[in-house]
């Protein structure tokens, strides 16, 4: 086990492989995000990983993941699921739907992130309809825990259906101090996408 | 069994600290977070309450009697309750993700974040203050550690791993269990963290008061303005 390891079990997260890099981000020139048609202005200080939780996702952080972290997941049509499965015959993820509501898109992500997390507590705070990507969408807020952790994390989201398929952003960091440390920062990477 | 590729311990200190000279110094200690636990052949941990009792009693009065950096003083943060004690454990997880960042990212050289220059731009937040007026300090120190002794059958299973390689040639090593454990030091003021060490491979048994004395000394090593080599700056990285 080296120190990588020892950090990642310590924190209760699953190891990515050894040659996973992170990669600084241009500040003011617009990137695909997810390999999709999501594009958004990264602004200063993120770093984006190059080990995707997902086929259809992308993860950057400010800080490391364990602090803040921002999701980017794109292009997702009907039938898949929000994230990439862990155990499909037991826990199977909910699967996307493009007649989704704004409001099934944000429990779809809460049953989603309680068995991607295995958080017992996933609660949504707050929703309301936002436009995003100029296009009608929705936003919410959400706090959890993970197992065996009593670091409390909080979230903002917001999504859309555009052309039958999901986009979304998700910014999640620890409440204390990391989240509204570096909230503006992601509201205006949000605020910036764009679905061509 | 010592393996030269994981033996190193890794400290740092937040570039440009040193421990304030010319006034008291005071930190307040926090209760060690101390699991230990035996091992069993397959690997299994099962947490031992009485070993982890005394475990914990022992690093608490190995770290007063270390008085680490030459603090004129070292005190234990009181018992807390209700809202105050609710705090402090959401403080101690995110100290943990901290340092949990800082091994990643720093003390693990394949893992860099681009945009940190040193590596060690890292803070619980200014709000940590609220947790030096409960117990008064200067500094606060978490200490973090994680024991599993080896079982019968997992020493068993060490020796035959051994005679196996002797004889044949084939047969792997059996780690003895798990010894691992980090200490952090936070300004309480700013919240910033100034100091870290960590270790996979710690000597000691902390179930004893010797081995938990040996813990301590290991845990606090390049403790900045400390007897056991003063301030130590480790190269920083791009």
């Amino acid at each position: 086990m080296n120190k990588l390891l020892l950090g990642l079990a310590f924190a209760g997260l699953a190891a990515p492989p050894l040659s996973a890099k992170w990669k600084l981000l241009p500040e003011t020139m617009p990137v695909a995000v997810a390999k999709s048609a999501m594009k958004v202005m990264p602004g200063q200080g993120w770093n984006s990983w190059s080990f995707r939780p997902g086929k259809k996702s992308e993860l950057w952080s400010y800080d490391g993941p364990v602090l803040n972290q921002i999701e980017f997941i794109g292009g997702v049509v009907d039938g898949e699921p929000f994230a990439k499965e862990r155990n499909k015959k037991d826990k199977p993820l909910p699967k996307f739907n493009s007649k989704m509501l704004p409001t099934d898109i944000a429990q779809a992500y809460e049953q989603t992130q309680r068995i991607v997390t295995r958080s017992p507590d996933f609660t949504i705070d707050s929703m309301e309809p936002v436009t995003f990507a100029a296009h009608p969408g929705v936003k919410f807020t959400f706090h959890f825990t993970r197992p065996d952790e009593e670091l409390t994390r909080k979230g903002e989201a917001r999504g859309a259906i555009i052309g039958g398929k999901l986009y979304m952003i998700t910014y999640t960091a620890a409440a204390l101090h990391y989240f509204d440390a570096h909230l503006a920062q992601a509201q205006a990477i949000m605020d910036s996408a764009k679905v061509d | 069994m010592a393996v030269p590729g994981l033996a190193q311990e890794k400290a740092a200190v937040k570039p440009g600290f040193s421990m304030p000279t010319g006034k008291p110094v005071r930190i307040l200690v926090f209760r060690p977070d101390v699991k230990v636990g035996s091992q069993s052949a397959g690997g299994v941990v099962t947490p031992n309450a009485e070993w982890t009792a005394n475990a914990r009693k022992n690093l608490a009065d190995a770290l007063v009697a270390a008085k680490p950096g030459g603090a004129s003083e070292v005190v234990f943060m009181t018992d807390l309750e209700g809202e105050n004690a609710t705090l402090l454990n959401e403080y101690r997880s995110l100290f943990k993700g901290v340092a949990t960042t800082v091994l990643q990212h720093r003390l693990f050289k394949g893992d860099r974040l681009p945009t940190k220059v040193t590596g060690f731009e890292y803070t619980l937040g200014p709000g940590v203050a609220k947790l030096g007026e409960l117990g008064g300090g200067d500094y606060g120190l978490f200490v973090v550690t994680n024991d599993a002794y080896g079982d019968s059958g997992r020493k068993a299973l060490q020796i035959f791993g051994l005679l196996m390689a002797g004889a044949t040639g084939f047969g792997g090593m059996v780690s003895s269990g798990v010894h691992a454990g980090y200490a952090g030091l936070i300004d309480l003021k700013t919240g910033d963290l100034v100091w870290l060490n960590a270790d996979l491979k710690m000597g000691g048994d902390v179930r004893e008061i010797d081995g938990a004395s040996k813990r301590v000394s290991q845990l606090l090593e390049e403790f900045p303005g400390g007897t056991s080599g003063g301030v130590h700056f480790l190269p920083t990285t791009k």
